[in-house]
C-alpha cells in the first residue's frame, strides 16, 4: 500500500474521519475484507455516516444513506430494484450485489427496529452488520436502548445508566430469521467465520459486533483490543449464533476473568471504583453475568 | 467588545474552556456570547470556540474572523491550512500559545504584527496534574484580559465542571488558578475594541454569480472508488508506531486489527505502516504478540514525505 495506494477493492481505503481505534471500523474493515465490493451499503446515520462524506469515500462499492429509522426500508428498496433489473435480464447473476445494512445501535435497538422487524416479516434478503458502541457515539455518546447497566453517558451522568442493555440477539432470533450471530473485532477469526458463513446464506441475517469506543467509553484508543478481549473473557458479551432456529455459543468463557477487569479499564464505569469500589454494585453486575451463563447449557 | 477565538483540536477541552471562559465574563458583568464549532466532531480533529464580551447587548453574530484575543491550545494546529490560527490577527491582536518554545521563537517564526505571548502548559501539568489543555489556556486567557477576578474564574470552572467528581474539579481549579498566576504581569494586555468602533467586522463574503448548470454538472456523481485515500488521516498523529524487522514474526495480526486499514505486507511478508493515514491509536504496538513495536513521539521523527503523483 505504501508503494502504490491503496487500490485492491476488497479492501476499505483509509483516510475515514473516524476516532483512532475505534472498535466499529476494526469490525467493518475485517467485514469488508470478506464481502468486497459487491454490495450496496445501506447506512442508517451514526457514527459511520462521516465514513461517505462527499466527495470522499472508503467504499470501493455502493453506498447509501438513509435516515436513522429507515436502512432496513432502504434495504428493500435496494434489493427489490436488483431483484427487477435481474429478472428483466439487465444485470447478469454474476453482476448482482449484496445488500448490507450498516448502522450503530442507536438505529438497529431503537429507531430503526420497527423496520427492521417489518423487513423481517418479509423475508427480505440482506445482511445487517451493527456496531454496538452502546450509545450515540456521533453526538457525544448519549446513552441508547444497548447502553449497559451503570455506564456513564452524556445523558446519564450521575451514578450511570439506570437500564440495562436491550437483548438485541433475542428479539432478531423471535423473528426466525437465517442467521443472527454476535461477534466483536478483537477476535477476527470467529468474526470472519461468522461474516463467511452470514455471507452464504439468504434472507435476513444480523451480524452484531460490539465496537470498543475510546471517545466514548474513556479509555486509552490503544486499549480498543485488550477491552474487547476483556468483554469476551469475562463473559459481558457472550460470543454466538443462531442459525437453524437453535442458539450456539461460538465461545465460551470457562474461567471467567472477574467483570471489574473489564469494568476498570474504562472512564464510563470509574464511579463503581472511585473514591472507593461500590462494591453493592459491582457484585450486582457481576451476578448479571453470573446469571446468564448459568442458563447456559451447552 | 472582546472577540477570543479558541483553537485546540477534539479532546483538548475547547468546548467547555469557551464556557468556562464565557461564564467567568458573565460573573464579571458581562454580556457573553460564546459557542463552539465542532468541523470533523473528532477527537483529535481541529475545533474552533467563539466568545464574545461586551458591557451592553451584543448584536453580532457567528464566526469571530477579527479577533483581539487568539488561544491555541494546541500549537500543531499551525501546520494545518484547514485550522486558519493565524485568521484575521492584526497589530492589535495577542496571540497565546501553548507551547515550551519560547514566545521569541513564536514570534520569529510566525512574522506576526502583534502580540505574541506563550504558556508553559507542559510545566503546569506537572506541577498540578492532569488537565485539559482548555482548561489551562483560560486561566491564562482570563488573565490577558485583566477584567476577570480569581474569584469568579474558580466559580466558573465550578460550575462549568458540576457532574464531575470533586477531586477533579478542585484539580482544574488548581491548574486554573496556576495558569492565571502566571500571567500576573500580562494582565489587560489585550485592548478592548470599542464595539462599533468598526462598522462591520466580518467580511461579506465575495459573491460570484453563478449561471443554473445542467444537473450532471451542478451534482456530479463520483463515480471513483475509494476516494478517502486522498484524506491523509496521518496528520492527527502525536506518537508513532515503529515495526522492528528484527522482531518481527511476520504474523500479520497488526494488520488484520488496525481500524484504519493502513498496515500492508510487504514481498516478504513483512507489514508496512502507512504513515500517510495513521492515525496513532497505537493499538498495533499494545497488540503485537513479540513486543516488535514502539512508539515514537512524532515530534522526535522526520514528517512522512508522500510521494509525487500520490493520491
Amino acid at each position: 500500500m505504501s508503494e502504490s495506494g491503496p487500490s485492491s477493492h476488497s479492501h476499505l481505503a483509509p483516510g475515514t474521519p473516524l476516532c483512532a481505534g475505534c472498535g466499529g471500523l476494526q469490525a467493518l474493515q475485517q467485514l469488508y475484507r470478506v464481502l468486497g465490493d459487491k454490495t450496496v451499503v445501506v447506512n442508517a446515520a451514526g457514527c459511520m455516516t462521516l465514513l461517505s462524506i462527499y466527495p470522499f469515500t472508503p467504499f470501493a462499492g455502493s453506498w447509501l444513506y438513509t435516515a436513522m429509522a429507515c436502512a432496513a426500508a432502504g434495504a428493500q428498496g435496494v434489493r427489490d430494484a436488483l431483484d427487477i433489473q435481474l429478472a428483466k435480464g439487465r444485470i447478469s447473476s454474476a453482476e448482482d450485489l449484496a445488500t448490507v445494512v450498516l448502522t450503530g445501535d442507536g438505529s438497529a435497538y431503537g429507531m430503526g427496529l420497527s423496520a427492521t422487524s417489518a423487513a423481517l416479516d418479509r423475508g427480505l434478503d440482506f445482511l445487517y452488520l451493527c456496531y454496538d458502541n452502546e450509545g450515540y457515539g456521533n453526538t457525544g455518546h448519549q446513552y441508547s436502548s444497548a447502553t449497559p447497566r451503570a455506564a456513564h453517558t452524556a445523558t446519564s451522568r450521575v451514578s450511570g445508566y439506570a437500564g440495562s442493555k436491550k437483548d438485541l440477539f433475542a428479539i432478531w432470533a423471535a423473528h426466525r430469521p437465517s442467521y443472527v450471530a454476535t461477534a466483536i473485532a478483537a477476535e477476527p477469526q470467529d468474526l470472519a467465520r461468522k461474516v463467511k458463513k452470514a455471507a452464504a446464506l439468504r434472507g435476513p441475517r444480523l451480524l452484531l459486533v460490539l465496537a470498543p469506543c475510546p471517545t466514548g467509553w474513556g479509555f486509552d484508543p490503544a486499549l480498543t483490543v485488550k477491552v474487547g478481549q476483556l468483554a469476551v473473557e469475562t463473559g459481558i458479551w457472550p460470543l454466538k449464533e443462531y442459525v437453524d432456529g437453535r442458539a450456539v455459543h461460538t465461545k465460551i468463557p470457562r474461567q471467567r476473568t472477574p467483570l471489574a477487569e473489564y469494568l476498570r479499564l474504562q472512564g464510563r464505569f470509574a464511579h463503581l471504583f472511585s473514591p472507593q469500589p461500590d462494591e453493592q454494585r459491582l457484585a450486582e453486575l457481576q451476578q448479571a453475568v453470573e446469571d446468564y451463563w448459568q442458563q447456559v447449557t451447552e | 467588545m472582546y472577540r477570543i477565538r479558541l483553537h485546540g483540536r477534539g479532546g483538548q477541552g475547547i468546548k467547555t474552556a469557551s464556557r468556562i471562559l464565557g461564564t467567568a465574563l458573565f460573573r464579571s458583568g458581562f454580556e457573553v456570547q460564546d459557542a463552539p464549532r465542532y468541523g470533523a466532531e473528532r477527537r483529535g480533529a481541529p475545533i474552533f470556540a467563539y466568545v464574545r464580551a461586551d458591557d451592553k447587548v451584543i448584536c453580532e453574530r457567528g464566526l469571530i474572523h477579527q479577533p483581539n484575543l487568539v488561544v491555541v491550545a494546541d500549537e500543531t494546529l499551525f501546520d494545518l491550512p484547514a485550522a486558519n490560527v493565524l485568521e484575521g490577527l492584526d497589530g492589535r491582536a495577542v496571540l497565546l500559545i501553548n507551547s515550551e518554545r519560547s514566545a521569541q521563537d513564536w514570534c520569529r517564526q510566525l512574522q506576526l504584527p502583534g502580540q505574541v505571548t506563550v504558556l508553559d502548559g507542559a510545566a503546569v501539568v506537572r506541577e498540578a496534574g492532569r488537565v485539559p489543555a482548555g482548561a489551562l489556556c483560560v486561566g491564562a486567557a482570563a488573565r490577558l484580559l485583566g477584567v476577570v477576578s480569581r474569584r469568579a474564574l474558580l466559580q466558573a470552572v465550578a460550575e462549568e465542571l458540576a457532574g464531575h467528581d470533586a477531586a477533579a474539579i478542585q484539580t482544574s481549579q488548581q491548574a486554573v488558578s496556576q495558569a492565571y498566576e502566571l500571567f500576573a504581569g500580562e494582565a489587560g494586555l489585550v485592548q478592548r475594541l470599542q464595539s462599533g468602533a468598526k462598522k462591520s467586522v466580518t467580511t461579506p463574503p465575495k459573491w460570484v454569480e453563478l449561471d443554473c448548470e445542467a444537473l450532471p454538472r451542478a451534482a456530479p456523481t463520483i463515480t471513483m472508488a475509494a476516494t478517502s485515500a486522498l484524506v491523509k488521516t496521518g496528520l492527527w498523529r502525536t506518537r508513532r508506531p515503529r515495526i522492528d524487522r528484527a522482531l518481527c514474526s511476520r504474523c500479520g495480526l497488526c494488520r488484520t486489527l488496525c481500524p484504519e486499514g493502513g498496515i500492508d505486507l510487504d514481498g516478504e511478508g513483512y507489514p508496512v505502516i502507512d504513515y500517510r493515514y495513521c492515525k496513532g491509536c497505537l493499538l498495533c504496538a499494545a497488540q503485537c504478540p513479540r513486543r516488535a513495536i514502539a512508539v515514537a513521539d512524532e515530534r522526535t521523527v522526520s514528517p512522512p514525505q508522500p510521494k509525487e503523483g500520490e493520491p
